[in-house]
């Protein structure tokens, strides 16, 4: 099955009257890769995820996960999904084991009492916790029991809207232990999230919706790459302005000064500097979240 | 599609089990005091007294039905047409039949039909919760009106026929198996049950006045066959008529419709 996507979305849409909530969606998800799905409040995350779950249905275009359309062969293709949603509707008057219990049944799957007990343990959950109605649980608590409904059945793929909401940063370490863990083990999972470094540090890929379109699908790498280095040149004497070679942009100087963006391989600005006095050299790798944070502002400013 | 429907349905019944069970002890513990009064009235001959007490214009709306009414087979038998017992009832089979929206306001349904779970399961999780408590709760009240009428009827008194109740009990089922698929229908189109309830709730109320200015007053007579109480008629049965089968399959028709149009809506919507 390695030729055959985790996620395969075709020219997707949804409309809702005049409002279009993803338009023309494109794009496939690897097995055993990690994928962000990004993008600000209404960008349509949501709407995504819950078309490949069938809960919404396209206006046109279509999904499939792992090769079972997400609409015609529903059932299939949910069979191989475990599902955290973004507000888990718990019932306050279920227990935590009975609400497990319950969707590991319904599921249909068989869920390995030890598998769940060992990822009750990862996420400091007590047998004595679970044994308590949910309307004692706290958000974060209720997430946890959410990310332990997803992962108990060990399906192969995981979709996975805002995970980290509500845990705390110890309890967001062990999570990210577990999706690192799925994957090291073929999982695949689709997170949406808001929080870019945790994207920038467990994804392989991400997609970036704007306006319900995909603008950006790229390995965290390919992004930094798009931005480009920042350099920053001291010289030990004045030196006149640079004539740049391409890639290179000059953001600032002085006579002892250069403030560059280089896009693509830093031969080039090193070949030039081989003949300059240079007393020290600062290259500077973006963070994810200074490249999207451009992203979602010309979206706000659209 | 079964074992999840079950699952379900087990789920469900868990969470309403209590106000059921409440339900039918009320109802079953009613009947079988109603046979009590009627034991007493007996005794006491107190029919023809209370017979009169009933104004002329009533006599005359309700027919011979009034004077089968104002007898120990009619006292026993109130509990299947009485407007308490017939609300309670409705209440109780549009509390079941509004889950699905239930499940879609609280997002529990992102949580069970995001696993391989067919939708048409929770329509059917519904119906048969529908079915199977409001008719154990009528054979609950039934066991209750045989019981006092085994241990406390004199023995100068006819006992009414079994047929009698059976055919009253078929009569209250067949309603509120209707007005709960019409409540299914509308759960299954909205995203909250005091939407869905509400539509079912003054749904039946209009349609249970309706029937009742259709039988007082000529002019919208014809207008009152829309209402489904139309045709849940247990005046006649307690004066000795025999069970209008085709009143019974005019509501159960209903009801059918109501099911599946609450299939086909639910199988087809957005969550």
């Amino acid at each position: 099955m390695p030729d055959i996507p985790a996620i395969r979305i075709d020219h997707l849409s949804k409309r809702y009257g005049r409002l279009t909530a993803v338009r023309d969606l494109t794009f496939d998800v690897r097995p055993s890769e990690i994928f962000g799905f990004l993008g600000v409040n209404g960008a349509g995350k949501t709407t995504t995820i819950r078309i490949l779950l069938d809960l919404v249905r396209p206006s046109s275009g279509r999904a499939a996960i792992f090769g079972d359309d997400c609409q015609a062969c529903s059932l299939a293709a949910r069979a191989r999904v475990g599902y955290l949603p973004g507000e888990p509707g718990f019932y306050g008057d279920m227990t935590g084991e009975s609400t497990l219990d319950l969707l590991g049944r319904i599921g249909g799957t068989r869920v390995d009492p030890a598998r769940r007990r060992a990822l009750l343990d990862r996420l400091e959950f007590h047998a004595g916790d679970l044994r308590r109605r949910m309307r004692e649980y706290s958000t974060g608590m209720k997430r946890k029991l959410g990310i332990v409904s997803a992962f108990q059945a060990d399906p192969p793929l995981l979709i996975l809207d805002e995970p980290t909401e509500g845990l705390d940063p110890l309890m967001q370490e062990a999570f990210y232990d577990l999706v690192v863990d799925a994957r090291r083990r073929g999982r695949t999972i689709f997170m949406s999230s808001h929080v870019l470094p945790e994207v920038e540090r467990v994804c392989d890929r991400i997609g970036l919706l704007r306006g319900g379109e995909l603008v950006l699908r790229a390995t965290v790498p390919e992004v930094r790459a798009l931005a480009g280095r920042r350099v920053i040149v001291r010289f030990t004497a004045d030196v006149a302005p640079p004539r740049l070679p391409p890639g290179c942009e000059l953001l600032d100087s002085g006579p002892r000064l250069w403030d560059l963006r280089v896009r693509g391989s830093l031969g080039p600005i090193t070949g030039l500097l081989a003949s300059l006095p240079v007393d020290d050299l600062d290259v500077q790798v973006p963070h994810l979240e200074e490249i999207l944070r451009t992203y979602y502002a010309s979206e706000t400013r659209a | 599609m079964i074992r999840a429907t079950l699952v379900l349905a087990s789920h469900s019944f868990r969470r309403i089990r209590a106000i059921a069970v409440a339900i039918a002890v009320v109802l079953a513990g009613f009947q079988f005091l109603l046979t009590q009064v009627a034991v007493v009235l007996e005794r006491d001959q107190a029919f023809g007294a209370l017979s009169s007490l009933v104004p002329d214009f009533m006599r005359s709306i309700a027919g011979p039905s009034m004077v089968a009414f104002m007898s120990f087979g009619g006292i026993v038998a109130l509990g299947y047409f009485h407007p308490i017992v017939l609300a309670s009832l409705l209440g109780l089979g549009i509390a079941i039949a509004t889950e699905p929206a239930a499940e879609i306001e609280s997002r529990f349904d992102d949580l069970t039909l995001t696993r391989p779970v067919p939708r048409g399961a929770v329509i059917a999780r519904s119906v048969i919760l529908l079915v199977a408590i409001v008719g154990s709760i009528l054979v609950l009240m039934a066991a209750a009106t045989f019981t006092g009428l085994a241990c406390c009827t004199p023995s100068t008194v006819q006992r009414p026929p079994v047929a009698l109740f059976r055919a009253l009990a078929i009569s209250l089922g067949a309603i509120v198996w209707c007005w709960g698929a019409l409540a299914l229908a509308a759960a299954a189109a909205v995203r909250r049950r005091a939407v869905a309830g509400s539509l079912a709730g003054v749904g039946a109320l209009a349609g249970f006045l309706l029937d009742y200015l259709g039988r007082v007053w000529d002019p919208i007579s014809r207008i009152s066959r829309l209402s489904p109480f139309h045709y849940f008629e247990p005046m006649p049965l307690v004066a000795g008529s025999p069970l209008d089968v085709r009143n019974v399959g005019i509501l159960f028709t209903v009801g059918v419709f109501g099911v599946v149009a609450a299939y086909v809506i639910f199988d087809r919507r957005d969550l």
